[in-house]
């Protein structure tokens, strides 16, 4: 990690005063930030007590080493791949810390964000979106269940992924997500402006989320409540002038009424990742592999795509066939990604 | 004047003869027992005494010792009140010309000379005659289980006056007529497939556990009717035959609960309660150990309402009976094996609001709070359960009306068909079930053609099953072929069984 003098100011400010937010870019605005060290007590308030310069030296160097060591580099504002979009936010982050592929930092991102109870439906779309428009943008999002999961699940693959944390880098939140953050360190990119050792605060998810759409060109909300973290992020992204995607839910399914809101509002209506991608002018590349169906499955997807979710037994009466066999042919097609099972014996098409 | 008479006690479910000796001699009158009788053994003094007084008879006042030989088992409970009283009665001369020798006498006296029904009689009666004894002395309370053993002439008496007229000669009891075992003799018929609302997918799970004795574990809200199909499952399941009637009716009758038939003529349907202790299940105690629930549920079901309510090392200590067959409990006084083949239908809730997977009300529940829920059932037992279905809350009238439902008795024909089939298979492999195969019979029995292999290939990516569950799904597909009478397994039969394993990937 090579950091000049002036990102060793920033970070010696960031990891080893105990400054917030509003000091720090008022002292950053009032002395070069290469000088930070040497001069700090000309520039800070004389209230502030502060240890003798070679303690500071000492402090930064100790703390720069300390990110080497766990194998994590520091990207301030100042540095060249510091992301473009994000600095157009109002409150962009003054250092991000990354572990994994750095130069996903300068690719074109795209977020995609779900709440953590999504629709098995809606993570299996999800999943096939992330995982296309992984090919030509790197797939912003966290680190949760649900809509997070599986925007990870589609583009990890493609290790065309960055997952920004609610964080430190060396916590993990959810800790059942621990090996999958490993995954995502050795695939993708995890990034959070926290410290690391810093733990998930109630508002960090806030904070982390206005990242996500800060770092992305756009936004796919792929299912959200009334009330849900996803909207916070959508919310942002039009405060930040970014496109905002949703996919349509059933209207009076709860876990979905937020995207409906959304859409209401003017957000673009997306159902493949065609949408998404012809909008930033790319050519989607149309999946023709279509998989063999039997006769059976051919008669249930059909039967499955009129009715959007139905029962099994439903379906095995209106197929005219016994309820096992088509419980059979439905797990052909759940294997062969066509179907999803819904819960409670109810089948939907993807 | 010594006196021999043999008794029995129990060791588990086996009887050890016990010879009950009694010596009357002159001297300071005192009554000694000796032998390692226990507490209740040894109070039986005062019953004896009570009950010779109430029925005329003399409670000799001399010097008496009595030896349960051998000396070095433990003897306990009341069984043994009627053979100390006739060894007393023998031994101070009070019973001239009687003939004891061979016979058997088991039973508890009351304080008025009544002969009172002990437990465990069928399982002394049954190791009593493999020893050679074919004269049981018996309570009247007893018989109707004692009937059922062929073979051997058993007197039921219901007074100790009745005893002694018996084996004077001057009021011979008639001897138990042997009865013919009928199987469901008691059945009321309360419960029947036909009474099940829809769960078609349900119905065909229920089937294909009893046709291959897998274990079964439905996930479906509350109100839905898990019980209702769970109570159903001995239903469908074959008749007991007489020998599996006996090993069964032995157990109980250890445990003392056996019913008014005397025989457990239905196979059992256990349902211990979520607050039951390791204990209980398994089978323990402190001096005496007693079956638990799993061998009481030998034969039949053991059904577990509310899976994860239940305490984790409970269901921990479920796994080895579940693979083993039987359970073995080591204690102070003893090791006994009880056999407990029993099959596992568990329920529970898919998630702690109840809702997931509802048509009509929404789940609450996060996937972490859905995960911590599921986790309290641990993967080795879950990999246990070979299959997994959901019971939903649509009822089937709903979508199809008109449709018959079909009752136990045309189930329970399929089922036997497809146990005949496995019978057959397995003849030389010494095994009964599908589910009981090892490694050898799958690889011998359930060739799966490439495609077949290619599904099974398929479901492990996509829905990230154990390795373990391979073997699991495979077994079920052999099932799911028997019920179809088809020699190969087939795709559609794998796809089936992959479709009863679904629970696993949510987890």
């Amino acid at each position: 990690m090579r950091i000049t003098e002036e990102e060793r100011g920033y970070l010696w400010l960031i990891g080893c005063t105990h400054t917030d937010y509003r000091a720090r870019v008022a002292l950053l605005r009032a002395a070069p930030p290469a000088e930070l060290i040497a001069r700090a007590e000309e520039i800070f308030p004389p209230a502030v007590a502060l240890p003798p310069r070679s303690v500071r030296e000492r402090e930064a160097d100790a703390f720069l080493a300390s990110l080497e060591k766990k194998g994590y580099f520091a990207v301030t504002l100042l540095s060249e791949d510091y992301p473009e979009a994000l600095k157009q936010i109002s409150t962009p982050p003054l250092a991000l810390f990354g572990a994994g592929r750095r130069e996903l930092l300068r690719a074109r991102k795209f977020c995609i964000v779900g709440s953590r109870i999504t629709p098995p439906w809606a993570e299996k779309l999800a999943a096939k979106v992330s995982g296309e428009i992984s090919a030509r943008f790197a797939v912003v999002t966290g680190l949760a269940e649900g809509g997070d999961l599986a925007a990870i699940e589609g583009a990890l693959p493609g290790k065309n992924l960055i997952s920004v944390l609610p964080c430190g880098l060396d916590s993990c939140y959810p800790a059942a997500h621990a090996s999958l953050k490993e995954k995502i360190r050795g695939a993708g990119l995890l990034l959070s402006e926290l410290l690391p050792g810093e733990e998930a605060k109630k508002y960090s998810f806030h904070a982390r989320n206005r990242l996500l759409a800060g770092l992305a060109e756009g936004v796919l909300v792929v299912s959200a409540a009334r009330r849900s973290g996803a909207l916070i992020t959508a919310n942002c992204a039009l405060d930040f002038g970014r496109d905002v995607f949703a996919f349509p839910h059933n209207v009076g399914s709860v876990h979905g009424e937020g995207c409906n809101d959304l859409i209401k509002k003017g957000a673009y209506l997306a159902t493949e990742a065609e949408d998404i991608l012809s909008y930033y002018g790319f050519e989607a590349q149309k999946e023709t592999h279509m998989p063999l169906l039997s006769a059976g499955e051919e008669k249930l997807l059909a039967l499955l795509r009129a009715t959007g979710e139905a029962h099994l037994a439903a379906l095995a009466e209106q197929a005219g066939m016994q309820v096992f066999e088509a419980s059979a042919l439905l797990s052909a097609l759940e294997l062969k990604g066509l179907a999803v099972k819904a819960g409670g014996n109810r089948y939907a098409a993807v | 004047m010594i006196a021999k008479i043999v008794c029995y006690a129990l060791n588990g479910l086996e009887g050890v003869p016990v010879e009950v000796e009694t010596d009357v001699n002159k001297g300071v009158p005192s009554y000694d027992m000796v032998g390692l009788p226990d507490a209740a053994v040894k109070e039986s003094k005062e019953r004896v005494r009570s009950a010779l007084k109430n029925s005329g008879m003399l409670f000799p006042m001399n010097r008496i010792t009595i030896n349960f030989a051998p000396a070095d088992i433990r003897k306990e409970g009341a069984a043994f009140d009627l053979a100390v009283a006739i060894s007393l009665l023998k031994a101070s001369e009070q019973l001239v010309g009687a003939d004891v020798k061979d016979t058997v006498f088991l039973g508890e006296l009351s304080l008025n000379g009544d002969v009172r029904p002990v437990a465990g009689l069928l399982p002394i009666l049954i190791s009593a005659k493999g020893h050679g004894f074919t004269r049981f002395i018996i309570p009247a309370g007893n018989a109707r289980e004692a009937r059922f053993l062929g073979g051997a002439e058993i007197f039921p008496a219901a007074t100790l006056n009745e005893v002694v007229g018996h084996i004077l000669g001057t009021a011979p009891i008639a001897p138990l007529e042997t009865a013919q075992f009928v199987p469901r003799a008691g059945s009321r018929a309360a419960t029947d497939l036909a009474y099940v609302k829809g769960q078609p997918m349900a119905r065909r799970a229920v089937e294909i556990a009893v046709a291959g004795g897998h274990n079964l574990l439905m996930v479906g809200p509350p109100g839905t009717g898990k019980t209702m199909l769970a109570r159903c499952l001995p239903t469908i399941m074959s008749d007991l035959t007489f020998e599996e009637a006996l090993e069964i009716t032995e157990i109980h009758s250890v445990a003392g609960v056996l019913g008014e038939e005397g025989i457990v003529t239905e196979r059992p349907f256990r349902t211990p309660h979520h607050t039951a202790t390791t204990v209980s299940m398994c089978g323990g105690g402190n001096k005496i150990i007693h079956p638990g629930e799993i061998s009481l549920a030998h034969g039949g079901v053991l059904f577990l309402d509310e899976l994860p309510e239940y305490k984790r090392s409970t269901l921990e200590a479920l796994r080895q009976p579940l693979e083993d067959g039987k359970i073995t409990v080591s204690r102070a006084g003893g090791t006994i094996s009880f056999p407990a083949r029993f099959m596992l239908c568990a329920s529970m809730n898919p998630c702690p609001c109840g809702n997931y997977g509802s048509s009509e009300r929404t789940c609450t529940c996060t996937p972490a709070e859905i995960r911590r829920y599921r986790k309290k059932i641990s993967g080795p037992l879950l990999d246990r359960i070979d299959l997994q279905v959901e019971v939903d809350d649509i009822g089937y009238d709903d979508l199809t009306s008109g449709e018959a439902r079909e009752n136990s008795e045309t189930v329970k024909a399929r089922v036997e068909e497809a146990r005949r089939i496995q019978a057959c298979r397995f003849e030389e492999a010494g095994i009964r079930t599908n589910a009981e195969m090892g490694e050898r019979e799958l690889a011998e029995y359930c060739a799966l053609d490439r495609e077949g292999d290619e599904i099974l290939r398929a479901s492990f990516e996509r829905m990230h099953l154990s390795a373990r569950a391979r073997s699991r799904i495979i077994k079920v597909a052999r099932t799911i072929a028997d019920l179809d009478h088809s020699e190969a397994i087939c795709p559609k039969h794998v796809f089936e069984a992959v479709s009863y394993r679904t629970y696993d990937s949510i987890g």
